[in-house]
């Protein structure tokens, strides 16, 4: 038994979103049948928005609305450093983490040769431009520290060594409040590497 | 289902839905499997970093009968990736010869010789810059061992012996070179004398690439043959050939 067509098409239309199935859409779609009709206009102008305002931010690569984006006109923020990112969600984690510091460039990946993408692939270029035309001092690479991230911040080592500037990668370790029975010999190994006098 | 022990190198991972990790293995006894890492993308404990590309590790998994994706268990670092990403050249060798054994190998056909020679190439990427000759000497290796070795020796079409300074005639499309009398019927590309025979000596690790335009023509031959006679491309050769040449 099938539902008259407009419900049909949106239950499919909601199948389509990642982790929903046919039953989660089924009782969606009953949800907006029933629900007030400001809510229904609400949400599909928040849908249409978001594909039609949100871009890439010129300088940074950060999704925005503005162009540059509100952290790049931020004039109180320290011009001469920039933390390397690969994704805008790490950049919003680090942000929350040290609020109003910092300036970022967003990569939109890392490098991974397993699945062929390469450097041209991802923002590596843009942000080799930007460290010279801002003068950048310091170049913090804030990239995962698994082997793609660990590959990228060493590739970027590599292409800014003849630039006046400092790169340092994000410390690998124990977690704040970890036990170190509990943590693996390559973390434990990481955090010898990177320990720091008191 | 019965429980598995075995060593492995980490071919390939991927991130499942919220929690868990896909993931394809080169083990020693039973040859590529895939598995599913319950909860490895979210707790740190039990798969910890272990299943990284190119990581070397000791592992247990559940094999259900018939079809289907094994549950890993437990996995354990026995040596780890570091060092690969020292440099992007390695980083694309060790991807190129992972991709390698990935592709051309199917599932649960057990080849140790095929699991050594990974791991020769994967300890060997970690210590040193490979060349093309090295390059091109694995490379061989691993065809000789998959049964996809090009014919160098004699005539591939009517098996007559050819001076090393006559072959210079290669079918991509028959795997190997050509005599004169052959190559009249046979679509062939024509190489520079020597190219062939410094293959060869490659292949018997006697000597290194002359020059860079030698190089280029053992390039384009076995370009030619690979993706004539294995139908894959693999994604990481155009960032590899990037830096080899
Ligand atoms: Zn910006
Ligand atoms: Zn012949």
């Amino acid at each position: 038994m099938f539902y008259p067509e407009p419900i049909e098409r949106l239950i499919e239309n909601l199948t389509r979103l990642p982790g929903i199935g046919r039953k989660t859409a089924t009782r969606l779609a009953f949800f907006l049948l029933n629900t007030k009709d400001s809510y229904i206009t609400e949400l599909s102008r928040s849908l249409t928005d978001v594909k039609e305002k949100i871009r890439l931010c010129s300088v940074c690569f950060n999704i925005t609305d503005s162009d540059p984006c509100a952290i790049c006109r931020d004039e109180r923020r320290d011009k001469s450093v920039v933390c390397v990112v690969e994704e805008s969600s790490h950049m919003m984690v680090i942000e929350s983490s040290n609020p109003g510091h910092l300036r970022y460039h967003v990569l939109h990946g890392v490098i991974n040769p397993l699945e062929g993408i390469g450097p041209d692939e991802i923002r590596i270029k843009e942000l080799q431009d930007r460290i010279v035309r801002e003068g950048i001092r310091e170049v913090i690479v804030a990239t995962n520290p698994n082997i793609e991230g660990n590959t990228t911040a060493h590739y970027i080592g590599e292409i800014l060594k003849h630039l006046d500037v400092t790169i340092t990668r994000i410390a690998s370790g124990i977690p704040v409040g970890g036990d170190i029975v509990y943590i693996d010999p390559l973390t434990i190994k990481s955090s010898m590497d990177n320990r720091k006098n008191l | 289902m019965s429980l598995h022990k075995d060593e492995a190198f980490v071919l390939f991972k991927r991130a499942y839905g919220e929690s868990d990790k896909i993931i394809r293995l080169f083990t020693r006894t039973s040859g590529k499997i895939a598995a599913i890492a319950k909860g490895a993308s979210k707790s740190q404990k039990r798969f910890m970093n272990t299943l990284e590309p190119f990581n070397y590790i000791r592992i247990e998994y559940f094999e259900k009968s018939g079809k289907g994706m094994a549950r890993l268990e437990n996995a354990d670092i026995i040596e780890t990736n570091s060092g690969i990403e020292a440099s992007l050249q390695k980083a694309c060798t060790a991807s190129f010869f992972t991709e390698f054994v990935d592709r051309l190998t199917k599932e649960k056909e057990p080849h140790e010789p095929l699991f050594l020679a990974l791991k020769e190439v994967l300890f060997a990427v970690k210590r040193h810059m490979f060349s093309y000759a090295d390059i091109l000497y694995y490379q061989f290796l691993m065809l000789d061992m998959l049964g996809y070795m090009p014919n160098f020796d004699s005539c591939v079409y009517c098996a007559s012996t050819i001076p090393n300074e006559k072959k210079v005639l290669f079918s991509k499309e028959r795997g190997g070179i050509l005599c004169v009398n052959c190559a009249r019927f046979i679509p062939h590309t024509v190489c520079g004398e020597g190219v062939i025979p410094g293959l060869m000596s490659i292949i018997n690790q006697e000597k290194q690439f002359a020059n860079i335009i030698f190089e280029r023509q053992a390039q384009d031959i076995m370009e030619g043959f690979m993706s004539f006679h294995l139908d894959v491309e693999f994604r990481s050769y155009r960032l590899l050939k990037s830096f080899i040449l």
